[in-house]
């Protein structure tokens, strides 16, 4: 771990100092212990502050968005982060040129707190990044995660009835603070279709019905897109078990389309935006 | 006096008739306050709820008033006032200061906002001190003690196996009439406490005062969501969007929760927003807290209860925040 951290202070500064990039992204240390968290620097000899170890949970590739057009910045890309930029690069929110990315094989952040693995590194599918410029650390090798739909289908073995009563639970948790949208690489829309007052899509009250609204319509939005980093499982102050409705979808496209993974590369179309004569129509 | 915890089963359930009593517990995973049903499930030892109890007071949405065409074309409007009386139990000394802020927001300075009045007035608060603190907690370096809320209507202090119970206001004494039958003659022995995350807020405000254009804030917000959880989580935070939804001829005007972190809080007729960005809003959020409050009502909006310290999702900390300003020279 250390030496991944020594190389990305090494690399930081000298990217920094030769103006290659205008600003990088890495972690730097929290007030307790263990904890990390997002750090950006622009002046190489503050590089000594960035931090690399088992508890950088904060997945950073979101952030290259939200900076974009600011000079070209570096950032840690492990395989959420690099499947994240390769999210924006398909969806054309960000350019290839804008980014340099420091790869890094990852074998799984912990939990400051209970020291276990999170459960978005568990059920993670792509440990070494799949984009980058330069590789910090030999890739990792990494056994596939188990059977990724073990919550959904146990959403779909219930009864009409008992699902009904699990999302209202579920939902009613739901406190409409969006982070799971903030963090989430796939939510680039200029204006959010929650932001959108005129229009009024989505009711300000806080309730079951609307609460239910915003977070199905959250799912179908990122619908192809999601690439499963789990950070939106993962922010939710309220706990809810997000991914098992992006997996849902994922399943579903998976039996009707065939196997498709997003973030995978930086082009297009994912399956939803696909037409082939060939797809399948059984609802019209 | 003292309330011996084999009787709190019974004096919740004897309360319960005349009132719905709020207990710490876990609903779903969630811990907030809920209404209390059975002693064992609360979990009153638990440092703090992940919810504040702020929505006992001011519900994340409230119906305001109904309005609408009746069945013979007149225009009719109906007041709602959902208040009840309610008892919190177990809240804790931050919350309990949270709510004298709220007070001071919703019935002072010539304002009176009549649906927390009408909540309020029926609120009866009994605080229990804090015997443990979590690593997030720093309500002592706020100018409160952990063990004691002097606002509180009742205040009970946890022993081994009682409490100790004090009634400090008048509201307070009139309802321990009721609580007789399960108090009993004693004292108990209470741990001495304090809290392990410390911040020096000497001479934060003055510097703040000075800091509107500081770098920090471009700085500090670059890694910030721009999500509500902080502002969500804070049992402080307290503003709010009015609305409305119409179905056919009837329509309901209500308000519910807003967070100054979100670009649409500021956002104008002709498009204009004086915070575009989350600097403006982060700031903000930072300046209302530690300053703006104290300006206008004395004392700062934050209660030092941690909840944003823990649940942000970027670990944006307010006590980091408040090193960083003693470390400035502005
Ligand atoms: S992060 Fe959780 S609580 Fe917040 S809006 Fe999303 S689902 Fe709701
Ligand atoms: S929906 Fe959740 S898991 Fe999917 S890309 Fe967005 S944040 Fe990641
Ligand atoms: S400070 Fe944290 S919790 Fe608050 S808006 Fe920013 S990311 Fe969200
Ligand atoms: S600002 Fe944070 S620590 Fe202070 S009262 Fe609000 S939630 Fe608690």
């Amino acid at each position: 771990m250390s030496a991944i951290e020594d190389k990305i202070r090494i690399r930081t500064k000298e990217l920094l100092e030769s103006g290659e990039v205008a600003e990088f992204i890495g972690w730097g240390k929290g007030r307790f212990e263990n904890q990390t968290s997002p750090l950006f620097i622009k002046d190489p000899s503050r590089v000594d502050e960035l931090v690399y170890n088992d508890y950088c949970v904060n997945t950073l590739g979101k952030y290259a968005y939200q900076m974009k057009g600011d000079g070209k910045i570096a950032l840690c890309v492990r395989g959420c982060d690099a499947r994240a930029i390769n999210r924006m690069l398909s969806d054309k929110a960000l350019n290839r040129e804008d980014v340099y990315l420091l790869g890094i094989p990852c074998e799984g952040m912990r939990d400051r707190k209970t020291n276990e693995v999170l459960k978005k590194c568990q059920e993670c599918r792509h440990h070494n990044p799949v984009v980058y410029d330069e590789l910090l650390g030999e890739e990792v090798e990494f056994p596939l995660p188990e059977n990724r739909f073990v919550e959904v289908e146990a959403i779909e073995q219930m009864s009409t009835q008992e699902r009904a009563d699990y999302f209202d639970t579920v939902f009613s948790k739901c406190i409409r603070c969006y982070a799971c949208r903030d963090v989430c690489p796939c939510c680039t829309c200029n204006q959010c279709f929650v932001d959108q007052r005129e229009a009024d899509w989505q009711g300000k009250q806080s309730n079951i019905p609307e609460n239910r609204f915003f977070g199905l319509t959250r799912a179908f939005h990122v619908g192809d897109r999601c690439i499963e980093c789990g950070e939106c499982e993962r922010v939710c102050p309220m706990g809810l078990p997000l991914m098992s409705l992006n997996r849902k979808l994922i399943k579903d496209m998976n039996t009707l389309f065939g196997e498709f993974e997003a973030g995978m590369g930086d082009e297009g179309p994912d399956v939803l935006r696909t037409y082939k004569l060939d797809d399948v129509e059984e609802f019209m | 006096m003292i309330l011996k915890k084999e009787n709190v089963q019974n004096l919740l359930d004897e309360l319960s008739k005349s009132a719905l009593v709020f207990v710490p517990k876990e609903v779903d995973g969630v811990l907030k306050f809920a209404p209390f049903k059975s002693a064992d499930e609360m979990t009153l030892d638990i440092i703090n709820t992940t919810l504040p109890p702020k929505d006992l007071l001011f519900p994340q949405t409230q119906k305001m008033y109904r309005y609408g065409i009746d069945a013979d074309g007149k225009m009719y409007v109906d007041p709602s006032d959902d208040s009840a009386e309610q008892v919190v139990f177990g809240i804790r000394t931050c919350d309990m200061q949270s709510i004298v802020c709220m007070d001071d927001v919703f019935l002072t300075k010539g304002f009176v906002d009549e649906f927390y009045q009408a909540k309020r007035d029926k609120l009866l608060t009994v605080a229990i001190g804090c015997n443990k603190v979590a690593e997030t907690c720093f309500c002592d370096s706020m100018g409160l003690d952990p063990q004691n809320s002097p606002t509180a209507d009742i205040q009970l202090l946890e022993g081994d196996d009682a409490y100790s119970v004090v009634a400090q206001t008048e509201k307070g004494e009139k309802a321990l009439e009721s609580w007789k039958p399960f108090l009993s003659e004693g004292s108990v022995e209470v741990p001495k406490i304090e809290c392990a995350l410390k911040v020096d807020m000497t001479g934060v405000k003055d510097k703040l005062d000075r800091m509107f254009d500081h770098p920090i804030w471009e700085e500090l917000s670059a890694k910030c969501l721009a999500c509500g959880t902080c502002t969500y989580v804070c049992p402080t935070c307290h503003c709010f969007d009015i609305s409305q939804e119409n179905k056919m001829k009837d329509g309901v005007r209500f308000r519910c929760w807003d967070s100054c972190m979100f670009s649409e809080y500021t956002q104008m007729a002709g498009d204009h927003n004086p915070r575009p960005t989350k600097k403006e809003r982060l700031r903000n959020r930072f300046m209302h807290k530690l300053c703006f409050f104290e300006d206008r009502y004395g004392k700062t909006l934050c209660v030092g209860c941690g909840r944003c310290v823990e649940k942000c999702p970027v670990s944006v900390d307010i006590t980091c925040l408040i090193d960083q300003i003693g470390e400035f020279d502005v």
